[in-house]
């Protein structure tokens, strides 16, 4: 093998210089989205498309496909994308569609309007980043590397700038690194917030002669998908960030937990780590600095508590994935109770930025508590749903009504879930809220990691609260009494309520159980668990006291809680309902108004969902 | 060994730097109750919550498990507020309602003010002993004894101690510590004659030469003549007669 060892700060340069070089090219280069969404809705076929496509015209001196297949190009409800480096973007592209894109786009630099994006009111059609607003309301900070690189292909990554910024911190006094991490006001994306440079000071202060660096991969919520996409898209960010912080705290070791669940995350960061390995930018004497660290990866034993950053430790060192209680941080002993510095994948990635162009510029991004941009997962009922970048104090209404393009169905936004489990819902009416994370602590919610689930009126917020609940329950490690008790005792009573089975004082005995999970659990997941039921409780009491002292749902979602039937005078006896019905309890003759047989009726909701001239009631 | 003064519901207290809040207000004589602290374990779990007290250290004031918080200089800690009250006593109701028949878990709950536990009892496996799940007899096998026959199976609600695969474990030695450790008697343990019975496994009991008591089972005999070299003729006597 061909030894590729970088030797030098200088040699990386030149080495940059040269592919960029190599990659000039005639034609726009075809970027072929490759993240799950778009794999899922079968983006490798186009990629193969398009490689026989330029294999037959003899064109593949001069298009650097590669099968460019990147990282998550963030429009998945419209996958598969294909973008152009240039402001061109299609959406569902199918393999038909590519010998026309080919001669129009690629050769002629014509945009092929009818693969753009149809905004559902205007009709009008767009395929410029600019013009569709779901790309057009973002910043892509983060995200621009995933649209642009081949997540596989470290040539890639460093003919874009990629560990400039690590050249740039070996001339850099470590502390002067912390000073800047600490001036941009970078905090921790994983959830808590807390400021990075202060735990990378805290971490730095500690007498030890071993360190570690800790990249947490691990994510869990339900919804929630920056971090893979972020490894899948742009692994060399992640890495490159960490070796700057290793280098700032005077690390050596390192280690990134993902979890096993990501398989394609696993095999993406594997591979970067490798490549990093061979081309002397980890392992010993990085850029012949005389500095060491290197990366291990750790899969992930498939808990959600393993996300905790001490049960992550503790995961790591290959014991049972528990919480331990914290009132010894891990910057003074983490793993292998040795002095340790864990942060999330997307504050890694954050990290070159923040050394290439300074801390004041990134601060020009964001607000004065929270600066930067956010990675969303942004999930749920709204028009236009994937992965979105947004400057930090966004209000939810532009996310949920510029970005994701308002409610599907025409339905009421109703409210939106932040943060994952430990999150709240927080209500339209506070839809003008600024996202950060000061902002959405005090509402009763969280930052979390960042999974956005916007809900429409036909969300029962009684049963969101049971759902989240439920899966904390499932998820609890059991080591501490309040949740692992608890939860189930929760649980229990959501769903007597959703069940027709609840009782007064049922809302002020879950109140109760809440405050002793926040008091009293060990653990950030098991404190955090009320905020589902509080928060809906805050702001959708109401809805609580419907379903108890009415037995009503009022979304009509609590199966035993609704009767269906046929609006007589709406019905026009068009058949669908009946053909659809499970049950085959709905009869009528045809152009005649429709029956349900409330006795054979199990709630399924279908005929509501087929009928066209919306007759099937619910109350 | 750093001396320190801390305060406990306003008194000043001498300590030792690190020492756990738990163990400096027992000895200056305030009551903190407990269930899964034992003072010769050091891992320290801070599983059950049932020691929570309200600390304040830089102007911060939380709850904390007093087993593993260890002083520090400037710590005030109370050990009776409401607060601390009211979620001590949410946790009790909670192990009440699972392990309704415990002996212990009613007199503390009965200590904190509660007849019955508000919560629906769960009739299913989970309330099939009286484990609150605090995972002391755990560390009782590894830290003390050393064998580590029995671990946390499980997860959430289902979590509870076993030997591996729940199968009779080889290197069980039968000394049941994690029986004498238990918190609330849930570990079953039974001598009948010359064999006692515990995880499944029967062990054959030494003989005392003088008052033939059965005392000791061999497994145990064996383990601690490996690990300290002690005679194994020490054993043919109880402790009673030797």
């Amino acid at each position: 093998m061909v030894n590729r060892k970088l030797q030098s700060v200088a040699a990386l340069e030149s080495y940059r210089a040269k592919i960029a070089e190599s990659q000039k090219n005639e034609y726009p280069v075809i970027y072929v989205c490759g993240g799950t969404p778009c794999l899922a809705k079968g983006s490798s076929a186009v990629a193969e498309a398009f490689k026989k496509e330029i294999e037959s015209q003899g064109l593949a001196c001069k298009i650097e496909l590669r099968h460019k297949v990147t990282g998550c190009q963030g429009f998945c409800s419209k996958g598969p994308v294909v973008s152009f480096g240039n402001d061109i973007v299609y959406l569902e592209v199918k393999p038909e569609h590519v010998p026309e894109i080919i001669e129009k786009t690629v050769k002629n630099g014509q945009v092929i309007e009818s693969l753009g994006y149809k905004d559902p009111q205007t009709k009008k059609r767009s395929a410029s980043f600019q013009g569709i607003p779901f790309y057009a309301h973002q910043k892509g900070m983060i995200l621009k590397g995933l649209r642009e690189i081949d997540p596989f292909e470290i040539d890639d990554y460093i003919a874009r700038g990629g560990y400039a910024s690590l050249a740039k911190a070996f001339s850099i006094d470590p502390d002067k690194i912390i000073d800047m991490i600490t001036e941009s006001g970078l905090r921790g994306r994983g959830g808590g917030g807390f400021p990075a440079g202060t735990k990378w000071r805290s971490c730095r202060a500690i007498d030890s002669e071993v360190r570690y660096v800790l990249c947490n991969g691990d994510e869990g919520d339900p919804g929630a998908f920056m971090d893979r996409s972020i490894m899948e898209g742009n692994p060399h960010a992640v890495i490159e960030g960490m070796i700057v912080g290793a280098w700032a705290v005077g690390a050596h070791h390192g280690y990134a937990y993902i979890r096993d669940e990501y398989p394609l995350a696993v095999k993406v960061m594997k591979k970067a780590v490798e490549d990093a390995t061979a081309m002397g930018l980890l392992g010993k004497n990085i850029l012949g600095t005389g500095f060491d660290f290197d990366i291990k990866i750790t899969r992930g034993g498939g808990a959600f508590v393993c996300g905790e950053s001490s049960a992550l430790m503790r995961s790591i060192e290959g014991k049972v994935g528990e919480p331990r209680a914290k009132y010894i941080r891990s910057v003074e002993k983490g793993l292998y109770d040795l002095p340790t510095v864990l942060n999330n994948v997307e504050t890694w990635a954050n990290v070159p930025l923040i050394i290439n162009n300074g801390p004041q510029w990134y601060r020009e991004t964001g607000t004065e508590g929270s600066p930067g941009t956010k990675v969303f997962s942004l999930a749920g009922k709204a028009v236009n749903t994937g992965l979105v970048e947004v400057p930090m104090g966004t209000t939810i209404r532009e996310l949920v009504e510029k970005v994701g393009g308002g409610i599907r169905s025409g339905r009421m936004f109703k409210a939106v879930q932040t943060g994952g489990p430990s999150g709240g819902c927080i209500p339209e009416s506070l839809a003008d809220l600024p996202i950060d994370f000061d902002s959405l602590s005090k509402a009763g919610s969280m930052m979390g990691s960042g999974g956005i689930i916007v809900m429409d009126e036909a969300t029962c917020m009684v049963d969101v609260a049971k759902y989240f609940i439920s899966f904390l329950a499932e998820e609890s490690c059991g080591k501490c009494t309040p949740c692992r008790d608890g939860l189930p005792r929760m649980k229990q009573i959501l769903t007597d309520i959703t069940e027709g089975r609840g009782k007064e004082g049922d809302i002020e005995l879950l109140e109760e159980l809440c405050d002793v999970l926040s008091y009293g659990a060990l653990c950030g997941l098991g404190s955090s668990a009320p905020n589902p039921v509080l928060s809906t409780i805050k702001y959708f009491r109401e809805e609580y006291e419907a379903h108890i002292r009415d037995r009503r749902c009022p979304a009509g979602v609590c199966r035993n809680l609704v009767t269906f039937h046929i609006d007589a005078d709406a019905c026009t006896g068009c058949t669908l309902c009946a053909k659809q019905c499970p049950q085959a309890c709905i009869t009528g003759e045809r152009k005649k108004a429709h029956v349900i047989d409330q006795s054979r009726c199990i709630k399924c909701g279908v005929c509501r969902d087929v009928c066209k001239f919306d007759a099937v009631r619910v109350e | 060994m750093e001396k320190i003064t801390i305060k406990i519901n306003g008194k000043d207290i001498e300590a030792v730097k690190d020492q756990s809040v738990l163990e400096v207000a027992r000895e200056n004589g305030f009551a903190i109750p407990a269930l899964c602290f034992h003072p010769e374990i050091e891992t320290r779990a801070g599983s059950c919550r049932v020691c929570l007290v309200e600390v304040s250290q830089n102007g911060r004031t939380r709850l904390v498990t007093s087993c593993n918080y260890p002083v520090r200089k400037g710590l005030e800690v109370r050990t009776d507020t409401d607060l601390v009250r009211r979620i001590r006593k949410g946790v009790v109701e909670l192990l009440l309602s699972r392990t309704p028949d415990s002996p212990v878990i009613q007199k503390l709950a009965r200590e904190n003010g509660i007849e019955k536990s508000r919560f629906f009892v769960d009739e299913g496996e989970h309330y099939r002993n009286r484990c609150i799940a605090c995972s002391l007899c755990t560390q009782v096998c590894e830290e003390v004894v050393g064998v580590s026959a029995i671990s946390m199976l499980d997860r959430g609600r289902d979590k509870a101690p076993g030997t591996p695969y729940l199968k009779p474990s080889q290197v069980c030695i039968g000394c049941g510590a994690c029986a004498y450790a238990c918190p609330t008697d849930a570990i079953s343990m039974i001598d009948e004659g010359e064999v006692r019975k515990i995880w499944g496994r029967e062990f054959k009991m030494v003989t005392c030469s003088v008052c033939g008591k059965p005392y000791i089972p061999e497994a145990q005999v064996d383990w601690i003549v490996k690990t300290t070299g002690k005679d194994r003729s020490f054993f043919d006597k109880c402790p009673d007669h030797r």
